[in-house]
């Protein structure tokens, strides 16, 4: 399809979207014309009312008369006193694509980049864009590889041969952002439905009537049935443009390739996948490591550690860049698989731009150090905000491990607890186990349906793996409640527990891993011995 | 109103079509009724040659224990080790014995195994209890894993399985290497590599360590045949190319001529007896035949032989044959094929009821 057929079928699309709005309030006005005229009062009052609550968010959506708030990404604002040569890359880079600067430039905290443009006069009318720009992107990208993620947005403004064509991905914002109304709408609705139902089951069950089971099925089913015919409408409009979408994601590829260089635009589409997965991983193992305790890392750190850890796990990085996805998130999203788009980059003729702007693009930032610290207090949440910040990551670490053992709760715990009928303790556990009652003890393990039926040897080797990991739990507790153990703090490698060492080491303490397990084994072997793990621990307290 | 009847008869159609189908299953269920008195009337040809009713059938061996196994079998039951040790020392290097015997030891072990920490407590080198140790464990693990297909196993059963097998891979090394010019530890590992997945690279190998040791060891090739069949670790093709070259270069007596039979009905998925009854099963069965006839009588695994024997000459309707050979392993069923069965010992009478019947019928009422 041509440029011009192709504008005015965006054009058409985008109109249609307009035209199912006023054919709907059409509709809705005719119903409470045909309901005042014919129906009787309170029942015409009520589908009045209906009708205008339904009305609303197509109003809404057709004018966006104020973006939703929740839309708007937490980010630090930076202007170009703060930050000039953030601002002279983006307006040199705009320049080049030949498309408008944006106008104001926003640092976030997640892997993203990404140019906003909010719409004027029913999405036809270009309005102020924003830059958001993720820290922990820039933090894993090199400054050639940000100008190919920044080139390639730009990309979309001009890509094809008209202007038009963001007109395409303007439609396609307004209806999923219509439908996201209509859904949030249904979903409030359901859940005012859900609360009132449950006041009204509680009363009944004060009053010793049997409660109704809650049912909000009914509830929100009208911005459901209105949100029903956008989905329709807008899986017909995702279908008539996804092509043009994928082939706009290609054509936004080549104009970075052009701009930026070839390597830099396809290792930086390899590496961003990798960036997401790593930053989960960062997100969930090392920044938010002591929430449970109400620790932060220190200050800056929450997005500094970040760069620490990539580099130390640069290897694991090298396989996350070659496995891509070759297969598209959905079947509308209008991003074509990362692996096909990284085989047409790097189809195309070598230019010799291997070794342009190598720094890292976080070295960008006027003081990198400072910037990520203003982020942390715009980013993180008001109750983050309130945790007490560790000197180190040691201390962190340490912390969040003491924590943790402190409140453990392993299924030995609770079998112990049952079989005992006392306080889950680690002598307790010794002394069953002493007592020959370990295999009747591992009896009150949730156990699956293999493992129940299992006999003998076949049982013990079942649960075996459940105790071994329980009881090392346990153990590592007591040493902590002993301030025994010290956790060492590992950007490459999980955290490892250290023991103080046999004063024959000279003191010096030892990685309790070797140790410790072949201790566990012992005291979980067919002929138990407890001793090993007994001599490990802290002598027992004169009570 | 015709048009109303009309539509009542168009409707009659699809209840009289049920009606008429329901009869007929019910017909066909009658003549299947009717038809099982002559099975009984199998039954009581069999009860004629004094052949055993289905809950007379042992469902745990081949054949009868000798005695001393019986003795040492019941007295590890009880806990204790010495006549266990005694069997495995008197057998020494008679390898199909040991094999056999070590086998049924662990399966015992692989339950309970107090009696064998006993035993490696008082004789912590003793080759023989390293033996039933790996044996056992490699039993353990399987029993772990459980029988049914992989898409029915656990992830937990999948993960003991693999911890137990590897656990056996040391144990088996040791037993190797306290014996080393014992096949069982090898012959244990055909196992290990089955469940393990041991590249076909690796598995002959192991089958270069055994076959050094033991040219023509029963057990050992029954194992490395599953491991070449296509629902483990090879294919119909190599099964069966695997099988007839063992039997055809064992002397006779050697009873590897069970191999081909055994491939063969691995890999048969027909619904009649047609591929059973082929020249070439015929001349199959004939091998057979002479390879059991050459045997020594006293071979452990005679009787197994004499099972798959006894099932594809009645297949073949060669009853009297058949019947010479269900009669002489009457009474115990744990074979193939009766074994991949859970019914093992109806599928077993059933198919033997009908040669005796066959044979009866033969010999003429006045028989």
């Amino acid at each position: 399809m041509g440029a011009t057929p192709r504008a005015l079928r965006a054009v058409a699309l985008l109109l249609g979207f307009h035209a199912l709005n006023l054919v709907l309030l059409a509709a809705l006005a005719a119903l409470d014309a045909a309901a005042l005229r014919w129906a009787p009062g309170p029942v015409a009052g009520k589908i009045v009312v209906v009708s205008v609550l339904l009305a609303i968010p197509v109003v809404r959506g057709m004018f966006m008369l104020r973006t939703p708030k929740d839309e708007d990404v937490a980010g630090l604002p930076v202007t170009e006193a703060d930050e000039p040569r953030l601002w002279a890359l983006v307006r040199e880079l705009a320049d080049t694509a030949g498309t408008r600067a944006p106008d104001r430039i926003v640092l976030t905290g997640d892997v993203n980049a990404g140019v906003t443009e909010r719409p004027r006069l029913l999405g036809l009318l270009p309005g102020p864009r924003r830059l958001h720009l993720g820290i922990p992107l820039m933090t894993g990208l090199s400054e050639a590889q940000l100008r190919a993620v920044l080139a390639h947005e730009y990309g979309h403004f001009t890509g094809g041969d008209t202007r038009l064509s963001a007109v395409v991905v303007r439609g396609r914002t307004q209806i999923e952002r219509v439908i996201g109304q209509l859904h949030a709408k249904a979903g409030h609705t359901a859940a005012k439905e859900r609360a009132r139902q449950e006041k009204a089951a509680a009363k009944a069950a004060a009053k010793g009537r049997e409660a109704k089971e809650i049912d909000t099925s009914g509830a929100g089913l009208t911005y459901r049935a209105m949100a029903r015919i956008y989905t329709l409408y807008g899986n017909f409009y995702l279908r008539a443009s996804l092509t043009t979408a994928r082939d706009q994601e290609y054509a936004a590829d080549l104009a970075a390739a052009r701009i930026a260089g070839r390597d830099a635009t396809s290792s930086a589409l390899r590496e961003i996948p990798a960036l997401a997965t790593a930053h989960d991983f960062y997100l969930e193992c090392y920044a938010t490591l002591g929430v449970r305790a109400r620790l932060m890392p220190p200050r800056g750190e929450f997005f500094g550690g970040f760069g620490r850890m990539l580099s130390a796990r640069a290897l694991e990085l090298v396989q996350l860049r070659t496995q891509l996805p070759d297969e598209p998130a959905s079947p509308y999203d209008s991003h074509p698989p990362i692996a096909e788009r990284v085989r047409r980059i790097e189809a195309l003729p070598a230019d010799g731009r291997t070794e342009e702007a190598k720094g890292g693009a976080l070295d960008l930032l006027t003081d990198s150090e400072r910037t990520l610290t203003a982020l942390e207090d715009v980013v993180l949440t008001e109750e983050a905000r309130t945790f007490r910040r560790t000197a180190d990551w040691d201390e962190l670490l340490d912390a969040a491990m003491a924590a943790a053992l402190t409140s453990l709760d392993t299924p030995l715990h609770r079998a112990l607890a049952f079989y005992t009928k006392d306080r889950p303790t680690l002598p307790g556990l010794l002394t069953v186990i002493d007592d020959g009652q370990l295999w009747r003890l591992a009896q009150r393990l949730p156990l699956s349906d293999e493992a129940a039926a299992a006999k003998g040897r076949a049982f013990r080797e079942f649960v075996r793996p459940v105790m071994r990991d329980s009881l090392r739990s346990m153990a590592l507790a007591e040493f902590s409640a002993h301030s025994l153990v010290r956790w060492e703090f590992s950007w490459e490698r999980a955290a490892t527990p250290h023991l103080p060492g046999s004063t024959a080491d000279g003191g010096e303490d030892t990685e309790a891993g070797a140790v410790l397990d072949a201790a566990v084994d012992a005291a979980l072997a067919d002929r138990p011995d407890t001793g090993p793990l007994r001599a490990l621990l802290p002598p027992a307290r004169t009570a | 109103m015709t048009v109303l009847l009309w539509i009542l008869g168009i409707l009659a159609i699809p209840t009289l079509l049920f009606v008429l189908w329901l009869a007929w299953v019910f017909v066909k269920e009658y003549v299947k009724e009717s038809r099982s008195p002559s099975a009984e009337g199998n039954s009581e040809a069999a009860e004629k040659f004094g052949l055993l009713p289905p809950e007379r059938q042992n469902t745990d061996h081949a054949a009868p224990l000798p005695a001393d196994w019986a003795a040492a079998l019941s007295a590890v039951r009880g806990g204790e080790w010495r006549p266990a040790a005694d069997v495995l020392r008197g057998i020494g290097r008679d390898w199909e014995r040991r094999s056999a015997a070590a086998y049924l030891l662990a399966e015992h072990a692989a339950e309970d195994d107090t009696w064998l920490l006993g035993w490696e407590t008082e004789h912590p080198d003793d080759p023989d209890a390293a033996l039933v140790r790996a044996r056992s464990t490699v039993i353990l693990a399987w029993e772990i894993r459980g029988a049914q297909r992989a898409n029915h196993t656990t992830r937990e059963q999948f993960e003991g399985f693999h911890r137990m097998l590897a656990r056996s891979r040391e144990e088996i090394a040791r037993a190797a290497a306290l014996n080393p010019d014992d096949p069982t530890p090898y012959i244990t590992e055909i196992w290990v590599a089955l469940g393990l997945g041991y590249p076909n690279s690796e598995m002959d190998k192991l089958w270069a360590d055994i076959t050094a040791r033991a040219p023509h060891h029963y057990e050992a090739h029954f194992s490395a045949l599953q491991y070449w069949c296509a629902k483990w670790r090879g294919s119909e093709r190599l099964a069966t190319e695997f099988a007839e070259r063992a039997a055809a270069d064992a002397p006779l007596g050697s009873l590897l001529t069970a191999l081909p039979l055994i491939a063969h009905y691995e890999h048969d998925e027909s619904e009649d007896s047609a591929v059973d009854r082929t020249p070439e099963m015929v001349a199959r069965v004939d091998a057979a035949l002479a390879d059991a006839a050459a045997a020594d009588p006293a071979h452990p695994r005679l009787p197994e032989l004499r099972h798959l024997l006894a099932y594809y000459l009645s297949l073949q309707d060669r009853d009297e044959a058949a019947l010479e050979q269900f009669k002489l392993v009457d009474g115990y069923v744990n074979a193939l094929p009766w074994r991949y069965r859970g019914d093992m010992a109806e599928y077993y009478c059933g198919v033997r009821d009908a040669s005796a019947a066959a044979v009866a019928a033969a010999a003429g009422p006045n028989a």
